[in-house]
């Protein structure tokens, strides 16, 4: 029991020491070796996106969450259905299949709802 | 038979409800007319009787997969108590002032009654928490459906981050009682060695769970929501938050403590309490009960005071649940039902009062005996009857809840039993006399200061309200007429003469027993 602990300490001390190590070697490099010579290219973020435009507290429209929400519903079913593809419906029993095609009308219908109510036009 | 066909077919009440909820959908997207509203409220009480003639004709006893989905007669009485109340609320709300988005609003009522079902049919901790989940989303969208007025909005709000909250303590509760005896099912609950329920960490998952399911059914001190709630929301939906998902409540909960924790349940006798969910049960109730009542004396819009009355009211049903036995269990089935059919009564009055006058304040019901005399009078059953007067259904409840709660615990000993809490709630339950009274005056004795108005045509809400106060009168002369089938119900609820062989068993040797309550 406590050798298990012992080991996890050992692995805590090692996973907080790996990532300093190097920052700390970077830093020092830049202390006391590199030149200093910021740019625009330098400062710039570096693959984490691009540069953000103005303020992030802008009114934008409403309908935009139901939106999302809708295509958010719809891209997690298809994980769903996935696993029936995968089976190469071949090896599917009879209730099975049924039960692939209540789960394929009821994305049917709710598509058809969110259609007719109109969440799908942006206005 | 293949076995999800077979769950199908003992699903088959809630499998059609989930269809009728979709068709009402589909139904809805043609252009919403007055009779289009009528089309939609008929489809949906077709589907009920249906599930309901379904939930009649299927008579077996089943328990698939290790009690997630259980039927037996207890579970089949109370899911047909549930569906009536949840088909009344219907109704309601086809004569309300909900007019946007009217399928929708059925197939939420729809979809949160299968939740409730489910709810009733379970004897399982997760199945238990993905039920109430179930019941509570489509109740917190059901409360904000008022899109343009702000108080339906707040009630949703509040409704929703308190119920966010307590779902997420009740979750992390039953998480520690599965961490400490390592099952889910209250069959094996009920076998854990008692020596585990010492153990700090259960006892705190216990805690937690009766944290989240006090919400449920408000009580105090998780009860801050009910008042705005019942306010703000649209008259239909707080109707159905008062009476159905609250029978579904008391049941599971009846269930949790009494079956699966029977062993955990310490003792609330006064000055021999012992660690287990009846001393915090019985802190819940006294507190439920006084500040209940309390509270709703200072209220002046009937809602609120309804809302006031369910918190004190739970506090009553929580006593019966303490006596832990099956005459606690039917007196407190008997009760919530009773007072579902009430509540549900007394909201419907206010639902039409709304309607007619634009409020539910104190006001609004002044001289409504010469506008609507029968309106009145079936207010007067529904209050009277929730203060607990004979002969009305409401008193025959309570003494039946109170007569419970004292005679399961034998009082030979010296020691008082239950009887503080008893002296308590009957002292209060006085105070309550008076708020009830106060709507009372109100409705039959201040005369209305403004314009009588036109009388109103007949509507299926008046009608409906009409029919349970009839039904009131009727439980509290033939009481028997409910009793009789909770009672058979009930006698088949098996956990209790397990617990009843352990108690045999524990009283074989007094001296452990004595020792352990000194």
């Amino acid at each position: 029991m406590s050798h298990d602990y012992l080991l996890l300490t050992l692995f805590l001390a090692i996973a907080i020491v790996f990532p300093l190590v190097p920052l700390a070697l970077a830093w020092l490099w830049a202390r006391f070796l590199s030149p200093s010579k910021p740019g625009k290219d330098k400062q710039s973020i570096y693959e984490c996106g691009i540069e953000s435009k103005g303020p992030a507290r802008i009114q934008f429209q409403a309908h935009y969450y139901l939106y999302a929400l809708v295509f958010l519903v719809f891209d997690v079913e298809t994980v769903f259905l996935l696993p029936f593809a995968a089976m190469g419906f071949v090896k599917i029993s009879v209730p099975s299949f049924l039960a692939i095609m209540v789960f394929l009308l009821l994305l049917v219908e709710s598509l058809v709802w969110a259609w007719a109510k109109g969440v799908l036009e942006w206005k | 038979m293949n076995s999800t066909l077979l769950l199908l077919k003992f699903l088959a009440p809630e499998s059609i409800l989930a269809d009728t909820a979709l068709l009402v959908l589909i139904a809805g997207l043609v252009k919403s007319t007055a009779s289009s509203r009528n089309v939609l409220l008929s489809l949906t009480l077709l589907g009920g009787l249906t599930a309901g003639a379904c939930l009649l004709y299927f008579p077996d006893n089943v328990n698939f997969f290790h009690g997630m989905v259980v039927l037996d007669p207890l579970t089949r009485l109370v899911k047909l108590a549930i569906l009536i109340l949840s088909l009344v609320t219907a109704v309601f709300a086809a004569g309300s002032s909900v007019r946007e988005h009217f399928a929708e609003y059925l197939a939420l009522i729809l979809f949160s009654t299968i939740g409730m079902m489910l709810l009733a049919g379970t004897e399982d901790l997760l199945m238990i928490f993905i039920a109430l989940e179930m019941t509570s989303i489509p109740l917190y969208i059901l409360t904000g459906y008022l899109k343009k007025s702000s108080a339906s909005a707040e009630a949703a709000l509040k409704y929703f981050l308190v119920g966010g909250v307590s779902a997420a303590f009740l979750l992390f509760g039953l998480s520690l009682i599965y961490g400490v005896t390592g099952c889910t099912a209250l069959q094996d609950l009920a076998k854990v060695p008692p020596a585990t329920f010492r153990d700090p960490l259960f006892l705190a998952g216990v805690v937690m769970a009766m944290a989240g399911f006090g919400f449920k059914v408000a009580a105090v001190p998780f009860h801050l929501w009910a008042p705005d709630v019942y306010e703000g929301a649209p008259t239909p939906s707080a109707a159905l938050i008062a009476s159905g998902s609250k029978v579904a409540g008391f049941l599971i909960l009846a269930k949790l403590l009494t079956y699966g924790l029977a062993k955990a349940g310490g003792s609330a006798v006064w000055g021999a309490m012992q660690p287990g969910w009846l001393p915090v049960l019985g802190l819940i109730a006294a507190a439920s009960i006084i500040v209940g009542n309390l509270a709703a004396l200072s209220q002046s819009n009937v809602k609120r005071i309804l809302a006031y009355s369910a918190i004190a009211q739970s506090g009553y049903m929580l006593l019966g649940l303490m006596a832990a036995d099956k005459t606690g269990l039917s007196s407190v089935l008997f009760y919530v039902i009773v007072y579902a059919l009430t509540t549900l009564g007394a909201f419907g009055v206010c639902a039409i009062v709304e309607q007619r006058r634009g409020g539910s304040q104190l006001h609004h019901f002044e001289g409504l005996h010469q506008s609507a005399p029968g309106l009145a009078l079936c207010m007067g059953v529904f209050m009277i009857s929730l203060a607990g007067i004979p002969p009305l259904a409401g008193f025959f409840g309570k003494f039946y809840l109170f007569a419970g709660a004292l005679g399961s615990v034998a009082t030979k000993d010296g020691h008082m039993g239950l009887l503080w809490l008893l002296i308590i709630a009957i002292a209060f339950n006085a105070v309550s006399l008076y708020y009830y009274l106060i709507v009372l005056k109100h409705v039959f004795v201040i005369p209305s200061s403004a314009e009588p108005a036109p009388r109103s045509p007949r509507s299926a809400t008046g009608t409906l309200v009409g029919l349970l106060a009839i039904a009131i009168f009727a439980l509290g002369i033939y009481p028997g007429l409910l009793l009789d089938p909770i009672h058979n119900a009930v006698k088949t609820a098996t956990w209790f003469a397990a617990k009843a062989a352990a108690i045999a068993t524990s009283a074989a040797q007094p001296k452990t027993l004595q020792g352990t309550t000194k």
